[in-house]
């Protein structure tokens, strides 16, 4: 199977580095935020995918490190660089306490505690207003180049190919996790984690440090977002998000970190597309997700990688 | 205004806002109990039993028809959802149930926007209930004295059903152990259509009664599905008394987490679940899970 | 000094006596089975002992460190290594990969995460091998969901044999099992056991299994130890046919 699937992520690759070459500036907005919303969706796969623990909370990630780096980018003046990892590290380090709080249950109600930590924040962001700026959120926020010769992020294709390394480099980060003696004990977890617990693993370590892992890059993924957009608002922490991440993930192919990359690049298109063409997108869009529930639970990069076995076994 | 005054009429708002809540919690438990389902969509129906409330009050002039009719629909629907969609699925695990039911969620609430509008629509309780009475010479608004009403009667209701009928008898016996009461004779099936109806409809009596007072709108999902989760995890996940005692706490907390910390009341809430979680992970009355 | 050591060890359920100072000493190689009526205990005993259920009162060594009420991962990584009754496996992953899971636990670097050919390479060696005691290697590629019910018991055993314990903890083996599947899997483990000498602690329903394994056999009743001895004493002994053998005429 990888030698069926190497060739296509390196001919995938080229693209995504050539892009802003042949690219109108419109669609490379759309191009770098589907991005960032890719590298989200892979960070709750970590959680969905590898551990089953279904997380319907994770905009908490993404408005976390939103919010973070733009606050460091419009009140310190600390450089785009800095800010962005430093606010991708604050929201891994909360999630150490968040991770704590949400594994106390399993289940069903694991999922409910960490939507319900997410709405708190939520909640928080409207009452907090000498940070988050309240109802209005932050607006403004600044690419700030920083001394040592980043100037190039700044600009359109730069902040580009930011993201994609940030993108990149998460995917390598990931795919060594799940590959690594740490990613078997996790595929443990989905599987029996009462056997897990039985063979001596403290499981809940595990599950922190997977929350954790998954927040950090989550996180990573909003703070591109705030200095990419410009602005942060209550939005990005509502649940509605981490609904959307959900659905990218499952429509994706949950469990195979390109899969909900391609599912949040899908998602995009079909919001850019259906929305164009109906006002009803988002109802279809549901009906879309339902059917991939029922009939193709393997997602999109499910379906391709089958496809192209098959495909390969015959010729 | 007296403190006996205060306490009374703050206590009696409680006691509403608790029953709302009850009319959701219980449906969402009682599917859970039954089926191993989280519905997801819980809070999608509340509200379009709200909407549906508002056309067929506008429609017929009268509300005790929207009463009525709104979570006669709403079951149905909900009934038929089960029918074609969940009943693919109780071979797969349970994640599968929640994707689904999430799916439902978006769905029907865009239905609603593009049917009824993005705007808030009002509704008017009936004329019998709109005035106010006098306690302790304060003020009460008569249409929150029948939502406690309604609350204990329907509370009462579900009880004696659960306990007393036939049909609360099987739904029981299939809680605990669906493959010996399938045995047994007991047709699993269409008991599970049954309860996810009942559900549904339910949560549609909490919209149309939450109504007239929160206005039919949009955003009225999001609010109530997690208040639900809530009530139902410090409940016990399948508990119906749980799901009671978890309204009960939820409204008091809110109604005077509002007064006294007006800009913690929404933190309150989750502290309180989250202490209960410590101390007991499956929930008040919920097995361990 | 014995391997495995329960002195007084007492477990209350509200008002139920699960576990009535019970005391008992495993030797070193010693095969013991636990036998006893329903509900006599003997689940709970196996909880107790490996963490899973604090004892209300009494002390249990092991190798001569007490372990009673300590958290069940950590007893598990001093060398006592158990299965369930009902079967407990990762069914997607092959009965190597179950194995290699298992001996992954007592490797320091079971953290590791990035890389880890090497903690790989150790643990897959003595998943190998493991699944070699248990006559598995055959199976080795099967996902563990697809084995036969007796692989899977056998498996389950291999897999707490990677984990290169000191006293195996074997919970009901061949529960679930047809006669036919029974008789193959007892063969299996007999073997097995000649081979390795290992210290087991054995919960069993089936006499004939009981009395075809354990070199020693502690009886249980309403919680309390009514008889240890071999297995022909215990055979003979008339206070366990009353409370015990009685029981099934």
């Amino acid at each position: 199977m990888r030698a069926v699937t190497r060739p296509i992520l390196i001919v995938v690759m080229l693209a995504l580095l050539l892009a802003p070459l042949g690219l109108p500036p419109f669609a490379m907005t759309l191009l770098t935020e589907a991005l960032i919303l890719g590298l989200f969706a892979m960070s709750l796969d970590l959680m969905v995918g590898y551990t089953r623990l279904i997380s319907f909370g994770h905009a908490a990630a993404y408005g976390m490190g939103a919010y973070a780096c733009g606050w460091m980018l419009l009140h310190t003046g600390m450089p785009l660089l800095f800010a962005v990892f430093a606010a991708a590290l604050l929201t891994g380090v909360i999630a150490i306490a968040v991770g704590w709080m949400c594994t106390l249950a399993t289940g069903i109600s694991f999922s409910m505690l960490t939507l319900a930590f997410a709405q708190l924040l939520y909640a928080i962001s409207f009452k907090w207003t000498s940070v988050t700026g309240g109802s209005d959120g932050l607006a403004g926020i600044p690419r700030t180049s920083g001394p040592l010769g980043f100037a190039a992020l700044s600009g359109k294709s730069g902040f580009y190919y930011f993201v994609l390394a940030c993108l990149v480099g998460g995917f390598l980060v990931c795919f060594a996790l799940v590959r690594s003696p740490f990613g078997a004990v996790l595929r443990g977890i989905r599987e029996n984690e009462a056997k897990t617990t039985a063979l001596g693993y403290n499981t809940r370590l595990y599950k922190i440090a997977v929350v954790a892992t998954s927040y950090a890059l989550g996180g990573l993924a909003g703070a591109l977002y705030a200095p990419f957009a410009g602005f942060a608002n209550t939005e990005l922490l509502f649940w509605l998000l981490s609904g959307q991440a959900l659905i990218m993930v499952i429509v994706g192919g949950a469990g195979t970190l390109v899969g909900p990359i391609l599912g949040a690049a899908f998602f995009m298109l079909m919001e850019h597309q259906l929305s164009s063409l109906t006002e009803a997108w988002a109802l279809y869009f549901g009906l879309i997700f339902i059917a991939f529930v029922l009939f193709a639970p393997q997602g999109i990069w499910g379906l391709a990688t089958a496809w192209l076995r098959r495909d390969a076994k015959a010729s | 205004m007296t403190t006996l005054a205060f306490l009374l009429t703050e206590s009696l708002n409680a006691l509403s806002q608790a029953a709302l809540l009850f009319f959701l919690g219980v449906g969402l438990t009682l599917i859970f109990g039954l089926m191993r389902i989280v519905n997801f969509a819980h809070g999608a129906l509340y509200m379009l039993g709200a909407f549906v409330g508002y056309s067929l009050a506008k429609g017929s002039g009268n509300f005790w028809v929207a009463l009525v009719g709104a979570p006669l629909l709403v079951g149905m629907f909900g009934a038929g959802f089960e029918l074609t969609v969940l009943r693919r699925l109780y071979r797969r695990d349970a994640h599968a149930f929640l994707m689904v039911t999430f799916g439902l969620a978006l769905v029907v609430g865009e239905a609603v926007r593009l049917i009824w509008g993005p705007d808030a629509l009002q509704v008017a309780p009936p004329s019998a209930l709109a005035g106010v009475v006098f306690l302790l010479d304060e003020p009460f608004p008569v249409y929150r004295l029948f939502l406690v009403a309604t609350g204990i009667v329907v509370a009462v209701a579900i009880w004696q059903f659960l306990e007393r009928s036939k049909l609360g008898l099987l739904i029981r016996a299939t809680s605990q152990n669906a493959d010996m009461a399938s045995a047994l004779g007991v047709d699993v099936k269409r008991i599970r259509s049954s309860v996810f109806g009942i559900g549904c409809a339910l949560a549609a009596l909490g919209g149309v009664l939450a109504a007239p007072l929160v206005t039919a709108s949009n955003g009225m999902a999001a609010t109530v599905i997690i208040d639900a989760f809530v009530i139902v995890i410090i409940g016990g996940m399948g508990s119906f008394l749980g799901s009671l005692i978890g309204a009960l706490l939820v409204g008091f907390v809110q109604v005077f987490g509002n007064y006294y910390l007006p800009d913690l009341a929404l933190a309150f809430m989750y502290l309180v679940m989250l202490a209960v979680l410590v101390v007991r992970p499956g929930g008040l009355l919920g097995k361990e899970t | 000094m014995a391997l495995l050591e329960l002195e007084g060890v007492t477990r209350r359920f509200g008002a139920l006596v699960a576990l009535d100072q019970v005391a008992m000493a495993v030797e070193e190689g010693e095969v013991r089975a636990v036998i006893g009526p329903n509900g006599a205990g003997k689940t709970t005993l196996f909880n107790v002992i490996t963490g899973t259920v604090k004892p209300s009162a009494g002390t249990i060594r092991f190798a001569g460190e007490s372990i009673g009420g300590q958290p069940s991962h950590h007893v598990c990584r001093l060398g006592l290594s158990r299965t369930f009754q009902i079967t407990a496996l990762f069914p997607e992953m092959s009965a190597r990969e179950n194995a290699r899971l298992a001996a992954q636990a007592r490797h320091a670097r079971r953290w590791q995460p990035f890389g880890g050919a090497g903690v790989f390479r150790q643990a897959a060696a003595l998943a190998d091998a493991a699944l070699e005691q248990l006559g598995l290697t055959s199976i080795g590629d099967t996902p563990a969901g697809l084995l036969s019910h007796g692989d899977q018991r056998l498996l389950e055993v291999a897999m707490a044999m990677a984990q290169q314990p000191r006293v195996l903890l074997l919970d009901e083996p061949t529960q679930g099992l047809s006669v036919e599947e029974t008789a193959q899997a007892v063969d299996t483990l007999a073997r097995f056991l000649q081979a390795s000498r290992m210290t087991v602690l054995l919960v069993e329903h089936d006499m004939e299994v009981v009395f075809r394994l354990a070199h020693r056999i502690t009886v249980l009743h309403r919680g309390a130890v009514i008889a240890d001895s071999t297995p022909d004493a215990v055979k003979a002994d008339p206070a366990v046919q009353d409370a015990y053998l009685g029981g099934f005429a």
